[in-house]
């Protein structure tokens, strides 16, 4: 019980401490260049309180960085490291799109709202986790590094999606940067909070968050997270390698086509060729930021979106800072939560790359670092 | 396709490979000491960055000298947070390559606010070697380059040299082959780990330099476009040997090139296809290395 304590206070000192070098980090940026930190603060909170837009902006920033992080649990559980969301953003996002102009052309774009809802929220997810599965068949089938299949098929599909919008989902009309058709008035998400760009996206953000609450008290939660570290005794559960990589990619990827479907049809209301918008990279930082625990992740996903949304804030109230101040902080944010999460010792939090899991197979991860 | 475009592309190809040599060569100490460096992207990128920004007060060799002091500092920032902290050198890399893009964006955007010309700096002049560089058609190729390709060269000659004759050589390779063994005879395991990121990291930030102050001679946010993953990927490719890793970058390079001279040609392609070519073949590539990878653990697993 005592060791317990002092782990904890330990764990408590260093996130003081990455708090505060967070905090000194963004001082120092705001510093060099030449602005008042106290200025720049007050710009950050007016970018995110000001007005009710503000707080929408907010909420429909932290939208599809919370859906792909949340879908990213079991992945991350298992020690699958998908870096691939951006491109399933996009394969979901084109899927959306062509499946409602389809639904359009073909019935008519007076059709009830749900159905072009279900519609696109299915074709996105199927376009994702199709995406998704090249990467896990790779790893299965062949050994190959989940993370540099995702990566590289990051690029492949935003050539896809070049020349998509250049070819067969090109707007008819002559525009200066390559977009598809708009969607049916009816396709796009109502907005929940009048005056606001906040729509109904929100909504599915809570059931996802409360789905994997549920999915993380179950069996199959924990052979997941028994798979990361031994394999073998996970195989006796009943989770084959092959299980848990095409089970956890196809998760993850239907996750990402769903915010590619959700962009398109909550926000811009057509497919541009900027959908993702780094949230696939943003996502995997704020799943690893919330623990892998469901409101931790949401948690951490509004605090992603206020960092961007309030260094825009502080653009225009100092005229001298970059937004991209934002990208920074996230990024020394993400090195402290690294090194809480190595004290908390926690198997899930301290996720091992798939191959180091297989070499541990025989000994519990604990003693190979005793021998390190 | 004419001869003189030909010798464009496979020239442009040598010119483009030598920073995917440079960081790949620089990674495989760091994958033979059995680690990853997934923050090559960022290194490079501030890399890149810094080189430029002390290029334009101080000529093109201290900017490269400015790349590689950038990439240092960032791999001793990684490296500290994951063997003092012990933290996950996964998400350690990727944190750092967050930190690397988004840091050279802001850094850039102070440099050169939204609404000013870019500045640009004096690249390294080619320096064709006399009489090699008049054989026909090879000596265009392979003799008439900048000198940052010809010390490419050294650097990976000295890096097998180094793996292959040195102590600290055979160091690396015991810790990377089974790092229990190396400790019980007396490696001092964190250390060796240690050296190889700080050269790693030095050779990837060096490598982002000779993008920028190398050819281009300017930076744009991003420019980098994923080629610190593309290097890991070679790595993987030539099984962490300088030669191999060379022949990759070769070939990632080539293609690149292709795809930048090819469009101007008869070939209608989309240019999407010639954009994506070089990702998908690594890929392609990566794909078949793996599996003969595997095939020979699983021999190795038979005998035993």
């Amino acid at each position: 019980m005592n060791r317990i304590r002092e782990l904890d206070h330990r764990r408590w000192a260093i996130t003081a401490g990455v708090v505060l070098v967070v905090l000194a980090v963004a001082a120092l940026l705001i510093l060099f260049a030449g602005a008042d930190p106290l200025v720049g603060l007050r710009g950050l909170i007016e970018g995110i309180s000001s007005s009710p837009y503000r707080v929408g902006e907010l909420l429909v920033g932290a939208v599809p960085i919370a859906i792909v992080a949340l879908t990213l649990i079991p992945a991350l559980r298992a020690g699958v490291f998908s870096v691939g969301a951006e491109g399933q953003i996009i394969f979901g996002a084109i899927f959306a799109t062509g499946a409602t102009l389809w639904l359009a052309d073909v019935f008519g774009p007076d059709l009830p709202a749900p159905a072009f809802w279900v519609v696109g929220l299915i074709a996105g997810a199927v376009g994702g986790g199709l995406f998704a599965l090249l990467p896990a068949l790779l790893a299965v089938r062949w050994q190959v590094n989940e993370i540099l299949s995702t990566l590289l098929l990051n690029y492949v599909a935003a050539g896809f999606l070049g020349w998509t919008l250049r070819t067969w989902l090109a707007s008819p009309e002559d525009t200066a940067t390559p977009q598809s058709e708009q969607l049916p008035e009816a396709a796009a998400l109502p907005s929940l909070i009048p005056g606001t760009r906040a729509h109904w996206g929100i909504l599915l953000v809570v059931i996802i968050a409360i789905g994997f609450m549920l999915w993380r008290r179950s069996a199959a939660s924990t052979r997941v997270a028994v798979f990361a570290s031994r394999p073998k005794l996970a195989l006796r559960l009943g989770a084959t390698r092959s299980g848990t990589i095409y089970f956890t990619m196809l998760v993850s990827g239907a996750g990402a086509g769903l915010v590619g479907w959700i962009q398109v049809a909550g926000v811009n209301e057509r497919l541009f060729s900027s959908v993702t918008g780094g949230v696939g990279f943003s996502g995997l930082a704020v799943a690893l930021l919330g623990g892998l625990l469901p409101i931790g992740i949401v948690a951490a996903a509004l605090f992603f979106s206020a960092l961007t949304a309030g260094a825009v804030g502080m653009q225009s109230a100092t005229g001298t800072i970059p937004s991209s101040i934002a990208e920074v902080i996230k990024s020394v944010l993400l090195l402290g939560v690294a090194s809480i999460a190595a004290y908390q010792r926690r198997p899930a939090a301290v996720v091992a790359p798939s191959d180091a899991a297989a070499a541990v197979d025989d000994q519990p991860a604990d003693e190979t670092e005793h021998v390190r | 396709m004419s001869p003189e475009l030909w010798i464009s592309i496979l020239a442009g190809a040598i010119a483009l490979s030598a920073p995917l040599v440079l960081a790949g060569v620089g990674e495989g100490f760091v994958e033979r000491a059995g680690r990853i460096n997934l923050g090559i992207e960022g290194m490079m990128i501030l890399g890149a960055f810094m080189g430029v920004y002390v290029a334009s007060s101080a000529g093109p060799m201290a900017g490269l000298l400015a790349g590689a002091v950038t990439g240092l500092v960032l791999a001793i920032l990684m490296n500290t947070v994951v063997h003092r902290l012990h933290a996950n050198e996964i998400v350690v890399g990727l944190a750092i390559t967050m930190l690397g893009l988004g840091l050279s964006t802001y850094l850039f955007q102070l440099w050169i606010p939204s609404g000013e010309t870019n500045i640009s700096v004096e690249t390294v002049p080619r320096w064709p070697i006399p009489l090699l560089a008049d054989i026909p058609f090879v000596g265009r190729i392979l003799f008439a380059q900048s000198p940052i390709v010809y010390a490419t060269v050294l650097v990976a000659v000295a890096a097998w040299a180094v793996m292959r004759f040195t102590r600290f050589g055979l160091q690396i390779r015991a810790v990377g082959a089974d790092p229990v063994a190396a400790t019980l005879r007396g490696v001092r395991t964190r250390t060796v780990g240690s050296s190889s990121l700080l050269i790693g990291g030095s050779l990837a930030g060096l490598a982002g330099a000779v993008i920028t102050v190398g050819t281009i001679g300017s930076f744009t946010p991003g420019i980098t476009a994923g080629r610190g993953y593309i290097v890991l990927a070679i790595v993987i490719m030539g099984r962490s040997t300088p030669v191999g890793i060379a022949l990759g970058a070769l070939l990632f390079a080539f293609l690149q090139s292709f795809s930048l001279l090819a469009q101007s040609t008869g070939l209608q392609l989309p240019s999407e296809i010639y954009q994506t070519l070089p990702y998908v073949v690594t890929l392609i590539v990566l794909v078949i290395s793996s599996r003969s990878r595997l095939r020979s653990v699983l021999k190795k697993a038979r005998l035993a």
